[in-house]
């Protein structure tokens, strides 16, 4: 029992992280269709400011911030550089322009930087713990539940109180429709690119703290976390992101422990699997998304 | 009648040998002037285009994006590695290996016979659960699924070093048990090659590229595209395990990161750099990248001599570095996505051109009028007396509001039936609830006895309902003849005793001259034509046509009235038609059901319909009024 709770709260902190990046691809695939698999080269280049910054002395607190706003300016470039072009373009254009801004990106850090894994300090609380009764809760975990709450509901207040957050989601809905209703096209766009940057960099921030070093391939498992978690979660459902990232983690951490210790180190794998039979019952995900096609 | 010998297997292979004929020249000339230094990047292109040929099979056929492939290529290169290393290897690296593997020595053909046993278990399984979200949630989730494949092989190879000899140490032959001939690559690329050119002119290659172009049509006419999807799968898996043991068995060893990110890069670069529609695509892209990369790479280091000509990269080389080539790789990638998302050759194949350039040389004849040759439907082999299509009370709610509120109708065998009604009537959603698109919420429809409320709509296709559509969904790339043709595919498997007159439904739909056209080149009119000619080639015991001459002036209207009428009777088929059109469906229909907010208001002859009081309310609306 404790052993489960335990569990949960540190599913919970590893979910968290995963909605945020989950949810940021949910919001750039709302509008443009584009599963963004160049998402973690957000969470690359604010490792590289990290690294930078936290080399000349500068205090994480200050860091966090120029985290978050690397990782916004990043996403604004990648859309006006790669993304604008190929806007209306089939899926399998969109992906792999996404791919290859991927690569372009982990390329670059990999040529002109190193090709090695970098360290950098890391906050001091980011291991300390305190005691519930008998659970052992991160410090680390706790802030970024808050956190991450305190994100979704900035965002849900952003998605349902303001202009642009209707615009979003009636771009979302139905893009053509809401460009006819006046919806500005390149303003929905950018804005949900920033939306994604701003929930990358958050993400991006506790991903570092805990990781603690850098290295050009970093952005690739962030990147799969956070798209698996939509895919889980019913493409193009916000809701259905926050739900499969929270899902993604819980299972990744009860099945870490749970596992016999021979097949512990293949949870990735084990995890694969029990996502392939979601699939297989449950093609459109957790949360279905009703498409309309037009005949 | 298909396949054709010379067209579909005579051609395709030639082109196949002649294609590799002319890449292996290449590779050899460069190697002559080079020398050894270049043998083993000929060796590692020839291995490359095996397995990029594999991997065009699956994405170029189906359109979708798949990371995964060098994911099942890593399942195989493993499965080979555990299998062909000798015992007396495999006891230094992997002492532990599970399964009694360690005794396990197979030679180098079964275990590459081994490898693809395993690979394509594994890809059956991922298979359904891509098939099966793909056709729920779109190709978008197919790709995450295939990414996810990629990502966990990797994991799994770097955990569970008991079998994998894990990150660092890997899975190496005994010093100079290695791959040391190149004959068994030669073989296998020409297989590759000639299986993935006959794969695409094969009949469920084209129903793939069918499903790619539009995925509703196809399914409408009768092609499901699980099955079409999962067989070009397997096959794909087939070749790809065949190139990644290959290749495994010429590095000598293994690792994780063989088979991951950059060599998916590499090889997806390469087969959209050259095309991915298209085989000869693929084999130039693998060329052209190969070169390029090789560039990349020596530019990187400091400067290099081609061919007497010398390249000094010195004052550049804060930006020529090492490691250039996944720069390269990666801007390859976005600038043909951005640029020419086609490739080099487009779905160009050099067999194709070939037998274009030979055909033209003989006039076709204008085929037989359809009267002649027809008809073509069932009553061979099914007994058509009573095989009315009957539609009962059918409700559809959309949200809140409901499309379709109890409406049904009849259409006997010989019939040509009318539904007419104001826009939002309902018209479109029954045809869509028919042919199996949209779900109903109450009624039932059934052809002869049989029910097919709820089938899907291949199963639907399949029974004898063909629909065409408001908006046109032709397969744009294709020709009009292949449009056509395809039908005819499907009605010889699907529709027993069917032979359509592919040529001569062409020329009744006025299309002969342009038979060798584009779907997507054609104007309006020809379209609508083409449609209705490639749903009456499916032999259909009842043809649905949505709006067939929306967006047609009067004369050409009036036209389409004898050009349908003519070929339904020509393949024996009966007609549901709807419109909002008056003149148009009083003049082509024996009956007509008027629906209005999703009920039938009133059913007749035209003449009996023109008159009811409640027609005229309904469909002149304020007309009427006035009249009172």
């Amino acid at each position: 029992m404790t052993e489960l709770a335990q569990n949960l709260i540190d599913g919970l902190g590893r979910g968290s992280i995963y909605a945020l990046l989950a949810l940021g691809v949910a919001v750039v695939f709302g509008v443009m269709h584009l599963l963004n698999f160049a998402h973690g080269e957000l969470i690359t280049v604010g490792g590289y400011v990290a690294l930078w910054t936290l080399g000349a002395g500068w205090s994480w607190y200050i860091v966090t911030p120029l985290i978050v706003l690397s990782a916004v300016l990043t996403s604004l470039a990648i859309e006006r550089v790669a993304f604008s072009r190929v806007r209306g373009s089939s899926d399998f254009t969109l992906l792999l322009t996404s791919f290859g801004v991927h690569f372009v990106i982990s390329a670059i850090f990999l040529l002109y930087v190193s090709a090695s894994v970098k360290p950098f300090d890391r906050p001091s609380w980011v291991t300390n713990t305190y005691s519930v009764g008998p659970l052992n809760i991160e410090v680390y975990d706790t802030v970024v539940i808050l956190v991450t709450v305190l994100t979704l509901i900035g965002t849900t207040l952003l998605l349902q109180r303001t202009m642009f957050g209707l615009s979003l989601r009636a771009a979302a809905a139905d893009f053509d429709t809401a460009r006819l209703m006046g919806v500005r096209s390149d303003t929905v766009i950018r804005g949900a690119f920033a939306l994604s940057g701003l929930l990358a960099g958050i993400a991006g921030v506790f991903w570092l703290m805990r990781a603690g070093s850098i290295s050009p391939g970093a952005g690739i498992t962030p990147m799969l976390k956070g798209v698996l978690a939509a895919l889980i979660g019913g493409l193009g459902s916000l809701r259905g992101a926050v739900i499969g990232g929270l899902a993604l983690g819980l299972a990744e951490v009860l099945l870490r422990s749970r596992l016999p210790d021979s097949i512990a180190s293949l949870t990735e794998g084990v995890v694969f699997l029990l996502i392939a039979l979601l699939f297989i019952f449950r093609p459109q995900g957790l949360v279905t998304v009703k498409h309309a096609v037009r005949v | 009648m298909f396949p054709r010998p010379g067209r579909d297997i005579g051609f395709p292979i030639a082109g196949c040998a002649l294609l590799f004929a002319v890449f292996l020249a290449g590779g050899l000339i460069y190697e002559s002037f080079q020398g050894r230094a270049a043998e083993r990047l000929v060796t590692v292109m020839l291995i490359d285009a095996i397995i990029v040929l594999g991997i065009q099979i699956y994405v170029g056929n189906t359109g979708v994006l798949s990371f995964g492939h060098i994911g099942f290529g890593a399942i195989a290169g493993y499965a080979f590695a555990v299998f062909a290393i000798s015992p007396e290897e495999k006891l230094k690296r992997i002492p532990d290996a599970p399964f009694g593997l360690n005794d396990v020595l197979l030679n180098p053909a079964l275990a590459v016979a081994v490898a693809i046993g395993v690979t394509v278990v594994v890809a059956l399984v991922v298979g359904i659960g891509l098939a099966r979200s793909g056709a729920e949630s779109g190709a978008v989730a197919a790709t995450v699924i295939t990414l996810a494949l990629l990502f966990v092989t990797h994991e799994v190879a770097r955990n569970w070093p008991d079998l994998t000899g894990g990150n660092r140490a890997g899975l190496t032959f005994k010093v100079g048990a290695a791959l040391d001939s190149r004959l068994p690559i030669y073989l296998c690329l020409l297989g590759a090659l000639i299986l993935a050119r006959l794969f695409a002119q094969s009949r469920s290659g084209k129903l793939a590229v069918a499903a790619r172009e539009d995925n509703l049509a196809a399914r409408a006419m009768g092609v499901n595209p699980l099955v079409q999807q999962t067989a070009a799968l397997l096959i794909s898996v087939v070749v790809v395990s065949v190139g990644s043991s290959l290749r495994v068995y010429e590095n000598g060893s293994i690792l994780p990161d063989d088979f991951f990110f950059n060599y998916t890069l590499l090889t997806l670069a390469m087969l959209i750099v050259g095309g991915r529609n298209s085989v000869t695509g693929a084999l130039v892209g693998v060329a052209v990248m190969t070169v390029g990369r090789e560039l990349a790479r020596r530019l990187g280091q400091d400067g290099f001599e081609v061919f007497g000509l010398s390249l000094d990269a010195g004052p550049l080389d804060w930006i020529f570095r090492e490691n250039l080539q996944t720069v390269f790789l990666g801007l390859a990638m976005l600038g043909f996505m951005i640029f020419r998302s086609d490739g080099l050759l487009g779905d160009w194949e050099l067999d194709a051109w070939l037998w274009r350039r030979w055909r033209r040389r003989i006039p076709e004849d204008q085929p037989e009028p359809l009267a002649e040759v027809a008809p073509v439907g069932l009553h061979a082999e099914v007994d058509r007396e009573g095989a009315a299509l009957e539609v009962h009370d059918l409700a559809v709610d959309f949200g809140g509001f409901r499309a379709l509120d109890g409406a049904g109708l009849t259409v006997a065998p010989d019939e040509v039936v009318g539904l007419i009604g104001p826009n939002g009537a309902g018209k479109t959603t029954l045809v869509n609830v028919i042919t199996g698109i949209v779900e109903p919420s109450a009624g039932w429809f059934k052809l002869g006895e049989r029910e097919l409320t709820g089938a899907p709509s291949h199963d639907i296709a399949r029974a004898g309902l063909l629909r065409t559509f408001q908006n046109l969904r032709l397969f744009g790339a294709s020709t009009v003849r292949q449009n056509v043709e395809l039908a005819a595919r499907v009605a010889v498997q699907h529709r027993p005793g069917s032979h359509p007159p592919v040529d001569a439904l062409i020329a009744e739909a006025g299309l002969w001259d342009v038979r060798d056209r584009r779907a997507r080149e054609l104007d309006y009119g020809s379209a609508r034509r083409l449609e209705l000619a490639r749903a009456a080639a499916m032999a259909p015991a009842y043809l649905l046509l949505d709006e067939p001459t929306s967006g047609m002036s009067d004369a050409e209207s009036a036209e389409m009235i004898g050009r349908i009428r003519h070929m339904a009777a020509a393949v024996d088929a009966g007609v549901l038609v709807i419109d909002h059109d008056l003149n148009f469906i009083t003049g082509i229909s024996d009956r007509i059901y008027v629906l209005d907010q999703g009920q039938v208001i009133s059913a007749g002859t035209p003449d009996e319909v023109q008159a009811d009081p409640a027609v005229r309310a309904a469909y002149l609306g304020a007309e009427s009024d006035a009249a009172r």
